[in-house]
């Protein structure tokens, strides 16, 4: 069967009605699953790096790593460096590499992708993550992992607004405190 | 009292009318009053009941501090007890009633008990422990059980609504770089110096309107308008109706906002309070000052309140207090009340207790028509249900003589004034008493707090609006920022020292004076306290209740504390203050509560095939945070005719069951090998690509930590099964050994529990289905397939998956895992395969017989306790390598052959029950911890009766020939039981070997 795709099932797929909600009319908050994820773990050492950057540049057209915690963005594909030895990347398949180069994991299946726009997103998100996200401290290109009702969670912040990786399993229960804390704004599901 | 709204004046909205109802009464009032003033306004003067002697209440100042006017707001669900009348803004449809009263305030039944007062003083419960004398003494407390629910319905204050709260509550996160407690002078002039700086500014009001001080003024400031309209065109955020009620670590602040207590008709999405924690870099405390009572007789009629207050109803809210009008002081404050009352055509007379008055002041306040009296304070209120005259005290050489009296509507105490030091003791400054002002002042700190304005005993409004200038200057210069430079106010005090007054009394004359209002503690409560040994203030507070509770030592604890320091003869300074604790004003638990309630509680974890479970009828269980299948009833069968159902067919057919919980680590690296050949008993350097292993993980101390399959995908690539219950706490101990013991092994682990959904193909058929559900059936077979062996492939429609050939049932069985995305799919796959076999979905509880029957240990079993030996898995340590646990594992008392061991265990009558949680003992020594226990019990279709797995001193062997007893007394009693080999199911294999 080559289009498999269409068996995936979101993990928000029972609650994901789209459409206008909340209080109000305006489109305070925006959300937006992005479906079908595809995203991938490089995990290097600390004398591979310039390696994997290398075979990365190559490979996506991206030859850098970048620092902890930041991102880099080149058209529908994405670096993420989500801990010192280990990046995510968003969008693309991974190179090959040697066993004593890097290792590769494909965690597709893993989060649940969620983006979170609107004048009232970073209020919204600060209800439930206790991280600091003005901008002088959490600018577009920045990613946090960080804990949400007691769950681990990867923050991304983009041009576009925020981008939270849920785990899958805990994703329709935060999915649900999120339309909760959502209620009192105008929101859109898109 | 006979209060009177003016025709004018105040920063009321006069043109807009709130209807509001009072004990069933509707009255008016308007936007800009809090409930205190509308009452007022109205009239009203009894508004509460005291706590303990039911006595009439009324308002008793304009704040937090607030004792007397405590009200329920709301009806219902909504009922809201305890709320103090001078915070609660008013809104349309407000409905607030009195408390503690039957029928009403205004008649109270209990106030009864105002005539036993003197057998209800301090302490008096706690003597009535003791037994009523005569007829108890030496036998304890029998009567106790009689009164003790009439004491408890006759004390107290208001009542919870017994529905659950139907309001949302929120919970916040908020950063910035100064937080301001305060926007009184002192706070809005910190914050108007910081909005150059560029620092992120928080500042945070308890109040609906910012000013503190500036809104109790006749005319409103230039000063106030210009600081506002500075910091509204500044970056600064300013949240008003918000309360700083604690202090914390690193410049942490708990706050709670009041969004819709204000609102007629809130939306229902609209959280009613958001609890936020702030964490900030630098701390500006600009909290002002209380201003406090004096202790006299009676001085809990309503119609007295403190001076301050009588200026803030009359220049915020429009409102004459009173007509004639009776102010005692000790201090410069209370000038300007007379003053101000006076201007607004009021008759007033001024006490002043000291000596020689101010007298740049008393001439004014003479030149306003104040009839000014020097060495003279309050004695006795009298009035039933408010006050209607004043015995007067006069000084004569240092003792107070009664000096006359007076007819009065408004008694007004000004008894000196009170820093709010709260917060700051919140984080261990010990208050220190300052004579010259005659209270506590803060102590000193490293924390980087800054402490402004009547905070820290400056008492004049240009110099508080200088001090927090100041404060916001060291906190710019701590945050590496410049400001202009600001000289500190020139001096603090009063212009004629205050006089040391909190009781006001004539030798012989008894009277009851309060101290802490709101909780009935009075002056003879102290000194009898005193009397009786309770000489520590931290007895004194729990002995008399002295600032316990909504109060926390806000109006009583100066009084109560100059009181025992009297009693003791000694200074205030020696007798030292207890301790102030968050929070500062009370916390709705919902607030603490926020959202995690309910279906929050607890974040839920489902599994991906959560809804095709539901759909199949599965009743659901909680395993953890997991949410998995329980049973699949059919035909509304019960759970235990479901679950011997699916364990049969299972059995003898074929099932499915959802495994997703298990934990999955991925473990790469070309040290992955060496890795787990160090973390795991049994060797592992020589497990084939395409094989799985079991495997069993110790602690250090030798005691099993966790047990599961781990499978070699590739020469570096792992993918290790762990338990439920254990997945997180093994992910966290194997990052703990690669990054502190072993980081030079070139190994990394990852969590990949939710990149994959897992079924469980269990039964005599479970390869026919296998076969029928992938692409290339041949790799099925017992050659491409056998006994633990592992297949990486693709389901017949395409879905990618690994295979495993491995039985926690006991039966032919595989694990198969595919992207969890898919997990619907794939159960679709081989239910359509496995149902016209007549196979069966089953859950948790038929997994757990078929585990016990075959002994096969879970978490409930590996309870920390257990080593290898315990658990019968001696043979899964090798001695031919170290692994963790190798050593400890090894000492005398892990190695005793008398230590618990596992078993499995019949009922000697078969057709008897017995539970999980009993004690294993002798038959012959019923008692203690016994020799051993259950762990798991379950009725077992293969035996045809119950069975049960635990652990028995010395293991099975031990009791072959020894009768045992599952003793149980709290539930079921003692049953006779038999101890088997835990592998009582198929005790070689050849079941699951096929």
């Amino acid at each position: 069967m080559d289009n498999i795709v269409t068996l995936r099932v979101s993990a928000l797929e029972s609650n994901y009605t789209l459409g206008h909600f909340g209080d109000g009319p305006n489109s305070d908050i925006i959300f937006r699953e992005v479906k079908n994820l595809k995203l991938h773990q490089i995990a290097f050492w600390p004398e591979t790096l310039e390696s994997v950057e290398t075979a990365l540049g190559k490979s996506i057209g991206i030859p850098l790593i970048p620092e902890p915690n930041k991102s880099i963005i080149k058209k529908n594909i994405a670096i993420m460096r989500t801990e010192p030895l280990k990046i995510w990347t968003l969008g693309s398949n991974t190179p090959l590499f040697k066993a004593n180069e890097a290792t590769t994991l494909d965690l597709s299946h893993s989060r649940s992708r969620l983006q979170i726009s609107g004048p009232k997103a970073t209020k919204l998100l600060n209800s439930f993550l206790p991280i600091d996200l003005r901008e002088r401290s959490f600018p577009p290109g920045t990613l946090a992992s960080t804990v949400f009702h007691h769950v681990g969670v990867t923050l991304w912040h983009t041009k576009v607004g925020y981008e939270l990786f849920l785990p899958r399993g805990f994703a329709l229960s935060l999915w649900e405190l999120l339309l909760d804390g959502a209620a009192q704004f105008g929101y859109d599901i898109t | 009292m006979t209060a009177q709204r003016l025709i004018s004046g105040g920063r009321i909205d006069r043109n807009k009318i709130i209807k509001f109802s009072w004990d069933d009464c509707w009255m008016n009032g308007h936007p800009g009053d809090t409930l205190a003033s509308a009452l007022m306004a109205n009239n009203e003067k009894v508004i509460g009941r005291s706590f303990k002697y039911h006595r009439p209440r009324g308002i008793m100042s304009a704040g937090v501090e607030e004792s007397g006017a405590i009200v329920t707001i709301g009806e219902g669900a909504k009922r809201d007890a305890n709320v103090k009348a001078t915070t609660q803004e008013l809104y349309h449809g407000l409905t607030a009633f009195g408390q503690n009263a039957w029928p009403s305030v205004r008649f109270d039944v209990g106030s009864l008990s105002n005539a036993f007062s003197q057998f209800l003083a301090a302490g008096f419960y706690y003597k009535t422990f003791m037994g009523l004398p005569p007829f108890e003494w030496g036998q304890g407390t029998g009567t106790w059980m009689l009164y003790e629910k009439l004491i408890r319905r006759a004390a107290g204050m208001g009542t919870s609504s017994r529905e659950p709260d139907p309001d949302n509550y929120e919970h916040g996160h908020i950063f910035c770089d100064v937080l301001i407690v305060g926007s009184g002078p002192a706070g809005l002039s910190a914050a108007a110096k910081l909005s150059q700086t560029g620092l992120d500014v928080l500042i945070v009001e308890q109040d609906f309107e910012p000013g503190g001080d500036y809104l109790n003024q006749s005319t409103t400031s230039v000063k106030y308008s210009q600081l506002l309209e500075n910091i509204n065109n500044s970056d600064i955020r300013l949240m008003t109706r918000t309360t700083v009620f604690g202090l914390y670590d690193h410049g942490t602040a708990g706050l709670l906002e009041r969004v819709t207590d204000h609102l007629s008709s809130p939306s229902a999405a609209s959280p009613r309070q958001r609890f936020w924690t702030v964490r900030s870099k630098h701390i500006i405390l600009a909290t002002g000052a209380l201003e406090r009572n004096i202790a006299f007789g009676n001085n809990d009629l309503p119609g007295i309140m403190t001076a301050a207050s009588a200026t803030t109803y009359l220049n915020r809210f429009g409102i004459l207090p009173g007509k004639k009008i009776i102010i005692s002081t000790n201090n410069d404050s209370a000038y300007g009340v007379s003053i101000a009352l006076a201007n607004a055509g009021a008759s007033v007379k001024l006490l002043d207790a000291r000596t020689t008055l101010p007298s740049k002041l008393s001439h004014t306040a003479k030149g306003h028509g104040v009839d000014l009296k020097a060495s003279a304070a309050a004695l006795n209120a009298s009035g039933s249900k408010s006050v209607s005259g004043l015995e007067i005290a006069t000084l004569n050489e240092e003792a107070w003589v009664q000096g006359g009296s007076e007819d009065c509507d408004l008694v007004l105490i000004s008894g000196g004034w009170s820093p709010i030091i709260n917060l700051l003791s919140h984080r261990g400054s010990k208050p220190l008493w300052d004579d010259e002002n005659c209270c506590f002042m803060p102590g000193s700190t490293d924390e980087h707090i800054e402490i402004a304005g009547a905070g820290i005993g400056i008492w004049e409004l240009s110099k508080c609006e200088v001090s927090g200038e100041v404060a916001a200057a060291a906190a710019a210069k701590a945050l590496g920022k410049t400001t202009t430079d600001v000289k500190k106010p020139s001096s603090n005090g009063w212009s004629e020292k205050i006089r040391p007054l909190y009781e006001v009394k004539i030798h012989g004359k008894g009277q009851k004076s309060f101290v802490d209002p709101q909780h009935d503690v009075t002056a003879n409560d102290i000194k009898l306290a005193h009397q009786e040994g309770f000489i520590s203030v931290e007895h004194l507070k729990r002995y008399t209740t002295l600032g316990m509770a909504t109060d926390q030592g806000k109006m009583g604890n100066v009084i109560g504390i100059a009181l025992m320091a009297e009693a003791l003869d000694k200074n205030i300074s020696s007798v030292g203050t207890t301790i102030f604790r968050p929070p500062y004003t009370p916390v709705s638990l919902g607030a603490f509560t926020g959202r995690n309630f309910n279906n929050h509680f607890r974040p839920l974890r489902r599994t991906p095939m959560d809804e095709w479970n539901i759909s199949h009828n599965a009743t659901l269980t909680d395993a953890g945070l997991w949410r998995r299948p329980w049973y699949f009833s059919r035909h509304n069968e019960t759970i235990k005719e479901a679950y011997i159902r699916e364990t049969t067919t299972t059995r003898n057919v074929v099932g499915l069951c959802d495994v997703t919980s298990l934990g999955k680590i991925a473990v790469q690296g070309p040290d992955a090998t060496e890795f787990l050949n160090r973390i795991y008993t049994n060797p592992f350097a020589k497990l084939p690509i395409g094989k799985a292993r079991y495997g069993i993980m110790l602690r250090d101390d030798g005691i099993v930590l966790d047990d599961g399959t781990t499978w070699r995908l590739a020469e570096t690539d792992y993918f290790m099964t762990t338990t439920t219950a254990n997945a997180a706490r093994v992910m966290v101990w194997l990052e703990e050994l690669l990054q502190l013991r072993w980081s030079d092994l070139k190994v990394h682990v990852t969590s990949v529990s939710e990149q994959w959904a897992g079924c469980a193909v269990a039964g005599p058929l479970s390869r026919d289905i296998l076969k029928s559900s992938i692409e290339t059936p041949n790799l099925a077979s017992d050659e491409n397939l056998p006994f633990m062996g592992v297949i990486e492939t693709k389901l017949k429609n395409g879905v990618p998956c690994r295979i495993a050939r491995i039985s926690f049932s006991g039966e032919m069985a595989s694990e198969i895992y595919v992207p969890s995305d898919y997990g619907p799919a794939m159960m679709d796959l081989l239910w359509e395969t496995a149902e016209p076999l007549g196979g069966c979905l089953y859950g948790l509880e038929a997994l757990g017989t078929m585990r016990i029957e075959k002994g096969h240990v879970t978490g409930a079993e590996l309870d920390g306790r257990v080593t290898l030996e315990d658990a019968g898995l001696g043979k899964m340590a090798s001695n031919k390598k170290d692994f963790i646990g190798n050593v400890l594992r090894k000492r005398p008392a892990m190695v005793d052959d008398y230590r618990p061991q596992l078993v499995g265990i019949f009922p000697k009558n078969r057709k008897e029950i017995f539970n999980a949680g009993a004690i294993l003992c002798n038959e012959d020594n019923i008692s203690g911890l016994g020799e051993g226990w259950i762990t798991g019990v379950t009725y077992s279709p293969v035996f045809g009766h119950w069975i049960g797995i635990g652990f028995i001193a010395g293991g099975y062997k031990n009791w072959i020939s020894r009768g045992a007893i599952a003793a149980d007394p709290v539930r079921k009693g003692n049953i006779e039981v038999e101890i088997v080999s835990p592998h009582m199911y198929d005790p070689k294999g050849s079941r699951h070997h096929g």
